[in-house]
């Protein structure tokens, strides 16, 4: 899926900005104002988008650092004992979470589409100078994840209006939950 | 494997698929500029004064007389070009002192389908009194005097779809009412049979290669709408592959070479309200020599036309069921609908389809490149309902 935020996101802002604002009454200062946070705040956003998650990573081992030291150190009564085992066992929740996020989501649409490359290029070459034989389940295999892909694909932009039969379209969640499972 | 950063194009690269997709020298000309700006900047939006000015010394260059431009506005309407609607007061040859309305189309720095305004400005001349179209007057064919390429033709009375109707962008979903559905879709088949047995051999067409029978032009459309792909494409779709080696295996030899107008559908025409009567057949951008099967094909796809009242029936371009639409082309044309090439080149308009919206559609505004990149941005969503459309399709022929 390439239609993403990040496009989506500049040319939202080019066009709120090259056409929209200089549209907008000068009289009106209320409108002006707002148009101009909005283009801002969507700049923000397309800024931060990209490292939310590894920002989100850095900043919960950073957490779980300053928690065993806070776990070492804290001695007392009641109270702070069991303030130290919530501590102590939240941070071991938070190191296993941690543990299972090591690729960011830059890295894997990067392996998607390494992946795209690669498999497109054996389709290519198989048509041109692969074995007769073989092609049948080259062709099943590549029909096959393309309409599971598709499926999702065309789920996550259903409200665009696209679809001839939108109900016929599962919601992106539930595929996603299935996938999962 | 090397990784090519299609944003910053190198000229060992482009000359590589230059090589490896021989086209029509034009179409080649243009890819080629587009992948030698693309690291230049992105398209800054343009004034009407700055229009205005360029208009005029590019008039300058072809009246001899003193003229006037007034009444500058935007039109809307297309994805791919701006227009600017003006009215020109001048000398006219032959008809004395006139005001005359007149669109400025301009390309900006990379539009969703990259075409050369010198082939449009020579076929919408060529088919002056043929089928309607709006007269051309002046080219500024390599952006001398205005910021891109640019051509003046006259500007058309009419709609592109009933003033009540709803569509969604470029034409997309348009609703014709049933009591004006024969008169447009006589008309609709008529202009098509006129433009495909127009005989072009004797037109002033320079741009235009002139293909030998059997698959030569096609061979050179496959080409150029590969090299799109590879030039433009960001995620690489192993369907995309399927289908060109599909297509390539495939190829039907034409049997009657036309001049095809390449993007012949509802939302390409304006009509006069008030007599029915379509006044212009628009964006010849995509025209070329090859086989009428792929404007039949691409007319009668299910985005440009709708079903009738009793939900079965699918008109082609809203006006006309299907079965009827061949029959009343073949009758007036005396040319075959094949049923095997409809079906190969309704695959071929998929593929190129998505070369433009999937690939192109994703570079243009990721580079910042039209004067929309949010309508581009947004067109880019229908790949996904055609990529299954074309998987559906691959599962039938392979």
């Amino acid at each position: 899926m390439q239609m993403r935020p990040q496009i989506q996101l500049q040319a939202v802002i080019k066009a709120l900005s090259d056409v929209v604002l200089p549209a907008i009454d000068p009289n009106n200062k209320l409108a002006i104002e707002q148009g101009k946070l909005s283009i801002g705040l969507l700049a923000l956003l397309a800024q931060q988008l990209p490292n939310q998650f590894r920002f989100d990573c850095d900043e919960l081992a950073r957490l779980i650092a300053t928690a065993r030291e806070l776990v070492a150190q804290a001695k007392g009564g009641e109270g702070t004992q069991a303030a130290v085992a919530a501590l102590y066992e939240a941070t071991q929740l938070a190191g296993s979470t941690l543990d299972t996020a090591q690729a960011s989501p830059a890295e894997v649409e990067a392996m998607v589409r390494a992946m795209r490359v690669t498999s497109g290029q054996l389709v290519t070459e198989v048509y041109r100078d692969g074995e007769a034989g073989c092609r049948a389940g080259i062709r099943d295999a590549v029909l096959a994840m393309s309409k599971e892909q598709l499926l999702r694909d065309r789920s996550m932009l259903l409200m665009q209006g696209w679809e001839p039969d939108p109900k016929a379209v599962p919601p992106i969640a539930s595929l996603l939950d299935a996938s999962a499972r | 494997m090397a990784v090519v950063d299609k944003n910053r194009p190198s000229p060992e690269w482009i000359e590589h698929l230059r090589k490896r997709y021989p086209c029509e020298q034009e179409i080649d000309r243009v890819l080629t500029r587009k992948l030698e700006r693309r690291a230049g900047p992105p398209y800054a939006p343009v004034s009407l004064d700055t229009l205005q000015a360029g208009t005029e010394a590019l008039l300058r260059t072809q009246l001899t007389e003193p003229f006037t431009i007034t009444d500058t506005r935007w039109l809307s309407g297309g994805a791919s070009k701006l227009q600017m609607a003006f009215v020109l007061h001048w000398n006219q040859p032959g008809v004395g002192r006139s005001s005359t309305p007149l669109v400025l189309r301009m390309e900006p720095s990379e539009a969703i389908t990259e075409t050369s305004r010198l082939r449009e400005f020579q076929i919408i001349k060529a088919m002056e009194g043929k089928v309607p179209v709006p007269p051309t007057y002046w080219i500024d064919a390599y952006g001398e005097y205005l910021p891109y390429p640019a051509i003046v033709y006259g500007f058309a009375e009419g709609v592109t779809k009933p003033s009540k109707s709803t569509s969604t962008v470029s034409g997309v979903g348009t609703s014709i009412p049933p009591e004006i559905r024969e008169t447009l879709g006589q008309q609709f088949v008529d202009h098509l049979v006129t433009t495909h047995t127009f005989d072009w051999q004797q037109a002033d067409i320079g741009a235009y290669d002139r293909p030998a029978a059997g698959t030569e032009a096609l061979e050179w459309a496959l080409n150029h709408w590969e090299r799109v792909w590879e030039e433009d494409s960001h995620e690489d779709v192993p369907l995309m592959r399927l289908t060109m080696a599909w297509l390539r295996r495939n190829m039907p030899p034409v049997d009657h070479i036309s001049m095809v107008h390449g993007d012949y559908r509802l939302g390409n025409f304006l009509y006069t309200e008030h007599d029915l009567r379509i006044s212009a057949w628009l964006d010849w951008e995509l025209a070329y020599l090859g086989d009428r099967h792929e404007d039949l094909s691409w007319s009668a796809k299910r985005q440009f036309g709708q079903m009738a009242e009793d939900g079965k029936t699918f008109l082609v371009a809203g006006c006309l069921p299907i079965e009827e639409y061949l029959a009343r082309y073949e009758r007036a044309s005396g040319l075959k609908v094949d049923p095997e090439r409809m079906r190969y080149y309704d695959i071929f308009n998929n593929y190129k389809c998505l070369a433009i919206v999937l690939a192109t559609g994703y570079r243009a505004p990721f580079n910042g490149k039209t004067h929309q990149d949010v309508l581009v941005a947004w067109l880019s969503g229908i790949s996904y309902p055609l990529l299954e459309e074309l998987r559906t399709q691959m599962a039938e022929v392979l």
